[in-house]
């Protein structure tokens, strides 16, 4: 009983093989969880759908590749170049926010969608004028380097390193939102931005604000997404589908949602992957039209 | 109204002159700036008429040109017989497919709606890239050059015309047709139509259905015109295209989306032949467009008249 559609799922019965999987599911979802996150805040409080998340995700891998080629693969320097692209990031998007999108927060949607697809346009040629047209690759910081022992297999440190500093940057967004005034504004101007403005808050700088941790998160996730990844100027084409599906599944405008379904589809990429190598991506995109025919609000956002 | 007719007639006179004017290379450019008419027009249908933005129309143009190249490969018949039915082929493929697309999309609004037409596109992209047996995979198909009189640039051309024509008339007496007219209502406000006794749901579906036949045809067409399809027709990053043409034209006339493709296709060749950075370039038209000229040329036209 292990030959179904002609595939062969001998591998279900192998432990090894399945705790492999479910490792490199989780640590891919984390690498979701990075982009997705800022997605669904910025749509939460902006209600935009920002196609150039994903351009913004590849801007911060090849600032943190250019970075580690000069700052070489130390610990402290990795670090130095988290920060760094983190904080790059959050100016580009702080200047996107100031000066192409406050201006079309009430236009029509095509103006809305056309905008952040001229962003895609724009800053995809952009990394191509800078970077060229090369896949870059950067190496892991020598610490994290090489692989490890858990549960029985062999898995790459670096994949282990992701897992958990998704989770450290799940632990302080969450911390962030909940326990700080500014992330209290923000879910209170996810909830209702009018309202928000009336009680004399400046929803002004909240959206700026909020822009700019969309796009650092999504800076941070590039950089350290870098190591894993073949960084090049069409990574962005596939990134941002992925975290549409996520943010999609989770619910639009949920940090809680967009972990979960980092995490879920993570995990079925990474099964889908063996039991239908051809057609695993299907399987999400099916994923993703069920949910919004059914639950359009996803598994864990609210319906309006 | 007596000018308008006179106006069309005109027009009408001109785009079947234009084979003596243009040369073989700027010919084919008219045979896309048509085609592109009709995408973006049925597209507007959409938008501009019903209120609906589809973030996924490429996956209509891009099923109508697979199912013509399809269809012209595997075809034993004649050039003639098979290009008689080749439009036929690709509408009804289209058609079919937006009858399960719109049947689900139209259930949701404003942003789902869009979300859902995103979600559909992305589905059949995975198809066209994936069933390599059938569509050629990522290499797309190729060697779509029809022999005779059809090979002919300007053979071609009539044959686009022949086709583009009757349907953007079709289109045009379906926009100020009573059904268009509700059609506009619902856009306006669709809990009023409702209390009309109209069915809300059916009548965008019908929309849905029409807006993604007539795109399946002008994929067809221009599919012929390169002589090749590939699967990036479907990806999301080909969804900007038609609402750049629309907004660039303006959303509120009819013929608008029409003049958005005329000056979105020859800008295209213009850059392309300047610099490999057409993105680049694209991007910068978008945000001019969109902070200088939101309404669209015919918007800034007639607001200069009025």
């Amino acid at each position: 009983m292990t030959e179904f559609l002609g595939q062969n799922f001998s591998w279900m019965l192998d432990p090894l093989v399945l705790v492999r999987q479910t490792l490199a599911g989780i640590s891919n979802g984390m690498m979701l969880f990075l982009i997705s996150a800022g997605l669904s805040l910025i749509f939460g409080v902006q209600r935009i759908l920002n196609f150039a998340h994903g351009t913004l995700f590849m801007m911060g891998s090849f600032v943190a590749v250019s970075l580690s080629s000069v700052l070489g693969d130390g610990g402290f320097p990795f670090l130095v170049i988290l920060v760094v692209s983190m904080l790059v990031l959050a100016a580009l998007g702080f200047l996107i926010e100031w000066v192409l999108l406050r201006r079309v927060y009430n236009a029509a949607h095509e103006l809305q969608l056309l905008v952040t697809f001229a962003l895609v346009f724009i800053l995809g040629d952009v990394v191509k004028l800078i970077w060229g047209n090369e896949d870059r690759s950067m190496t892991a910081p020598s610490l994290l380097s090489g692989s490890s022992h858990l549960l029985g297999v062999t898995f790459p440190t670096y994949r282990l390193f992701l897992i958990c500093s998704g989770v450290f940057v799940a632990a302080a967004l969450w911390l962030l939102l909940h326990k700080t005034r500014w992330g209290i504004l923000i879910r209170a101007a996810s909830n209702d931005r009018l309202i928000l403005g009336a009680l004399g808050v400046n929803t002004r700088w909240l959206y700026s604000s909020v822009f700019a941790l969309g796009a650092a998160l999504s800076g941070l996730g590039g950089a350290l997404a870098a190591p894993a990844l073949s960084v090049g100027p069409g990574l962005h084409v596939q990134v941002i589908i992925d975290a549409f599906v996520v943010v999609v599944i989770g619910g639009m405008g949920s940090v809680v949602g967009a972990m979960i379904a980092s995490l879920l589809v993570g995990v079925i990429n990474a099964f889908g992957v063996l039991a239908f190598p051809d057609w695993s991506v299907v399987l999400t995109f099916a994923l993703m039209a069920v949910i919004l025919v059914f639950r359009p609000w996803g598994l864990f956002g609210s319906p309006e | 109204m007596k000018i308008k007719r006179l106006w069309f007639l005109f027009t009408l006179a001109f785009l079947v002159f234009i084979p003596w004017m243009l040369s073989d290379f700027w010919l084919y450019i008219a045979i896309e700036v048509l085609t592109f008419a009709l995408y973006a027009l049925s597209f507007n249908f959409l938008l501009g008429f019903g209120g609906m933005l589809s973030f996924g129309h490429a996956a209509f143009f891009g099923v109508g040109a697979y199912s013509a190249a399809l269809f012209f490969k595997s075809s034993q018949m004649g050039v003639l017989s098979t290009f008689a039915l080749v439009p036929l082929i690709a509408m009804m493929v289209s058609a079919t497919v937006a009858m399960v697309v719109g049947y689900f999309s139209v259930r949701r609004s404003g942003i789902y709606f869009s979300m859902l037409t995103f979600a559909f596109q992305m589905l059949l992209y995975t198809v066209a890239l994936k069933a390599s047996w059938l569509t050629g995979g990522y290499d797309g198909t190729m060697g779509l050059k029809p022999s005779g009189i059809l090979g002919q640039p300007s053979g071609y051309y009539f044959y686009a015309l022949a086709m583009c024509v009757p349907c953007i008339y079709v289109l045009y007496r379906l926009v100020h047709s009573p059904y268009g007219l509700i059609l506009r209502g619902l856009k306006d406000d669709p809990l009023r139509v409702q209390y009309l006794g109209i069915n809300v749901r059916n009548h965008q579906w019908i929309a849905f259905i029409i807006s993604a036949t007539f795109a399946g045809l002008a994929g067809a067409l221009f599919a012929f015109s390169t002589g090749n399809v590939f699967p990036s027709w479907l990806n999301w990053t080909a969804s900007a295209t038609p609402v750049l043409m629309a907004v660039l034209g303006g959303v509120h006339s009819f013929f608008g989306p029409a003049l958005g493709a005329l000056v979105y296709v020859v800008m295209e060749v213009i850059v392309t032949g300047q610099t490999q950075y057409w993105p680049l370039a694209m991007g910068v038209i978008i945000l001019l467009l969109v902070y200088l000229l939101p309404m669209g040329l015919v918007g800034f036209f007639s607001k200069v008249k009025a």
